[in-house]
């Protein structure tokens, strides 16, 4: 028999798939090798489960933060710049929630149907936890299987039928092994690639399941060149150009918790410029400082979600504090609303919050305490669950949400100041378009990783706010 | 005539519900009535307030030339920034307060039931109100207090038997303190605990729509 990959050969024909720019958070064993083989300076942002964003092998001559931060072996890795630290809870939302866009895994078997088998077996149901690998193999956008070709005994690790029992079904888009590279498509495997020297009979005969020859069939080769490749960049030279695709009928996150701290007015403004109309806005409130005077200076107004609805742009809100508290001074919204104009979705504050988290992270929906027995549980599922009702909520995204941060690096890292933090972290994660309002813009490396609220993958734009731009007009 | 005697202050009011607050323990206090409670904590003892502004540990309001809009309390209140605050999002804001972390929340209403229902986000004339955080502290708080004046200002009743009002939580309320006594909902009904000095239990039921039930060890409002 011809030589067989080793695993940095291996490590490098995954490390070949990635893309720049791309989230990829890597499992244990030979995934984790792939880190090591990822050209140093390449715009890849490696996540481990260790909660390591944007990490390097300490030997990438990048200063290691020390023995407390590692990767997914346990092995102590450096941040590259840029890069953050996030919570377990966090890291999988960031999987579940669409935002990682490839993982790498080590199962012991796959299956022709791309099914993972590894930890639980009819054998020994229980007995071996399958830990982040299903939430690896259930949450990203694309799933790389690494695993030597055959066990020990020469058996095939890759089988045709599905087993009855699986740590994640129909997941894995391809296989990447000591002697091939397989794609698992819908008609089932096919080799795309075989280490040098050998040929298709050979693995063929070492795979468990039918496999199809690839007409252009290869030897494995990686190039890494490509990953160097910058990807576009976040920073926008202005507010209209970072809010130019917003069309009408969008729905857009607008953060504010009430006064004008925490509002992107520079964004706001600009929406109103643009003139987009039909608009479904999430946010707390629906426009209540030009009200409620927070601090406005005399003759002036306080520019918050009321421009957008005095232009006739709003269609619907979707808010939980949606006018102003006196009923003798009522809000553009609430006048709009008597008139019939808007519509209006009321929700409780924490659990518009938790459905924003929640639509985020991936989670579909989720019973709360909150509004049991008020006029928010009707029509809604309510289930009784140790004696306590609860009623079930579901999770809210949006396409574009519009957020206020204090200062950013060019990846897009966010940290946020005082109570303007509020919402504003909250949203980041659940908009597909995520646009953000800063004082200043700083290179990656200028903010401290162990201190960053909103990492740079939320966020998909940024504009600085002109210095002189006054919250009221 | 009980309408015409004087009621206790709204400082009073606020002294004695501090009182019930627990040494060292978590509270937010929601407008109103309940924002003064955290001018009349008793000598020697310490709260700590959360706010769903997202911040914990707050103190005293800023000066009108130290405003910062990014310091701001659930009520919109400029704040001073002082040593132990703590800043969150209000989805960490609003797990402390379902997550049962917030020991006390002090609300206004516009009703309160005798069971303990409690109404106070929107007006029916209106047919718009706000819930902001209302429903998730009714809900999550361990304890919830009802400070309020005890009728509006036409001295219709505020405490009823059965919430006319859309509700905020149902039986979510422990304590009841008003300008003329303290009240304790329970589920066998309304019990009369302390009475405003001057009034009689009979003055008192003649302003409250629903039965009280007279505590054992009924006594003068204690501050």
């Amino acid at each position: 028999m011809p030589q067989k990959l080793d695993e940095l050969s291996m490590a490098r024909r995954a490390a070949s798939e990635l893309q720049p720019g791309q989230l990829v958070a890597l499992g244990s064993g030979l995934p984790a090798r792939v880190a090591e083989v990822a050209p140093p300076r390449a715009p890849l942002q490696l996540l481990s489960d260790s909660g390591a964003l944007g990490y390097r092998p300490s030997t990438a001559g990048l200063a290691a933060v020390g023995p407390s931060l590692t990767g997914p072996d346990g092995v102590p890795v450096a941040l590259a710049e840029g890069g953050s630290v996030v919570g377990t809870a966090d890291w999988a939302a960031m999987l579940r929630g669409g935002h990682v866009d490839v993982a790498v895994v080590q199962p012991a078997r796959v299956t022709a149907s791309g099914d993972l088998i590894g930890w639980t077996t009819a054998a020994t149901p229980g007995l071996f936890a399958p830990g982040r690998t299903v939430d690896l193999a259930a949450g990203a956008r694309k799933v790389i299987a690494m695993l030597p070709h055959t066990g020990s005994d020469g058996s095939p690790n890759i089988l045709a039928d599905s087993s009855p029992v699986a740590d994640g079904r129909a997941c894995v888009d391809i296989i990447i092994t000591d002697i091939a590279v397989i794609r698992v498509e819908e008609g089932g495997l096919v080799l795309a690639e075989v280490a040098p020297g050998w040929s298709y009979d050979d693995v063929a005969a070492l795979t468990g399941a039918s496999l199809s020859c690839a007409d252009d069939l290869k030897e494995i080769a990686p190039s890494l060149e490509a990953l160097n490749a910058e990807p576009p960049g976040k920073v926008y030279p202005d507010a209209p150009s970072a809010i130019r695709d917003i069309a009408d009928g969008a729905t857009v996150m607008i953060d504010g918790f009430g006064g004008p701290g925490g509002m992107a007015h520079y964004l706001l403004v600009s929406l109103r410029d643009q003139g987009t109309r039909g608009l479904t806005i999430i946010s707390n409130t629906i426009g209540i400082a030009r009200s409620v005077n927070f601090g406005t200076p005399p003759g002036k107004l306080a520019i918050d979600h009321s421009i957008l609805v005095d232009n006739g742009q709003v269609a619907k809100a979707i808010a939980s504090y949606p006018v102003s508290p006196s009923m003798s001074n009522p809000s553009s919204f609430e006048l709009a609303y008597r008139r019939n104009e808007v519509e209006l979705e009321l929700v409780p504050q924490g659990t518009l919050a938790e459905r924003l988290r929640a639509g985020g992270a991936g989670i579909y929906a989720f019973y709360t305490p909150t509004g049991v027995g008020t006029l928010i549980a009707e029509g809604k599922e309510s289930r009784v669950i140790d004696g306590k009702e609860y009623i079930l909520e579901e999770g809210l995204r949006a396409d574009y949400c519009l957020i206020r941060g204090h200062k950013a690096d060019t990846m897009g890292n966010v940290v946020y100041k005082g109570t303007s933090r509020n919402f504003n972290a909250v949203m980041a994660p659940s908009a597909r378009i995520t646009i953000v309002e800063v004082d200043e813009v700083v290179e990656p490396g200028q903010l401290d990783p162990e201190l960053i609220v909103t990492p740079g993958i939320y966020v998909d734009r940024l504009v600085v706010r002109p210095r002189d731009f006054s919250p009221y007009e | 005539m009980a309408l015409d005697k004087e009621r206790l202050p709204r400082e009073v009011v606020a002294m004695r519900v501090a009182r019930e607050l627990p040494d060292g323990g978590f509270v937010n206090l929601g407008i109103g009535i309940p924002t003064l409670v955290s001018n009349f904590i008793p000598d020697g003892s310490v709260v700590f307030y959360h706010s769903e502004s997202g911040v914990l540990n707050c103190g005293p309001l800023a000066e009108e030339d130290e405003q910062d809009i990014d310091l701001i309390n659930a009520g919109g209140q400029f704040l001073q920034m002082v040593p132990g605050m703590a800043f969150f999002s209000t989805v960490d804001g609003f797990a402390m307060i379902r997550g049962g972390h917030v020991d006390v929340t002090v609300l206004g209403a516009h009703q309160v039931s005798a069971t303990g229902d409690l109404a106070n986000w929107m007006l029916p004339e209106r047919g718009v109100g706000n819930i902001g955080g209302a429903m998730d502290l009714a809900a999550g708080a361990r304890q919830v207090i009802v400070a309020m004046e005890h009728t509006d200002r036409q001295n219709n009743a505020k405490i009823v038997q059965d919430c006319t009002y859309p509700i905020t939580g149902k039986g979510c309320v422990s304590l009841i303190v008003t300008d003329l006594a303290v009240m304790e909902p329970t589920p066998e009904g309304l019990v009369l605990k302390e009475v405003a000095p001057g009034w009689t239990v009979e003055e008192v039921q003649e302003l409250t729509a629903a039965q009280l039930l007279s505590a054992p060890d009924l006594k003068e409002y204690e501050l």
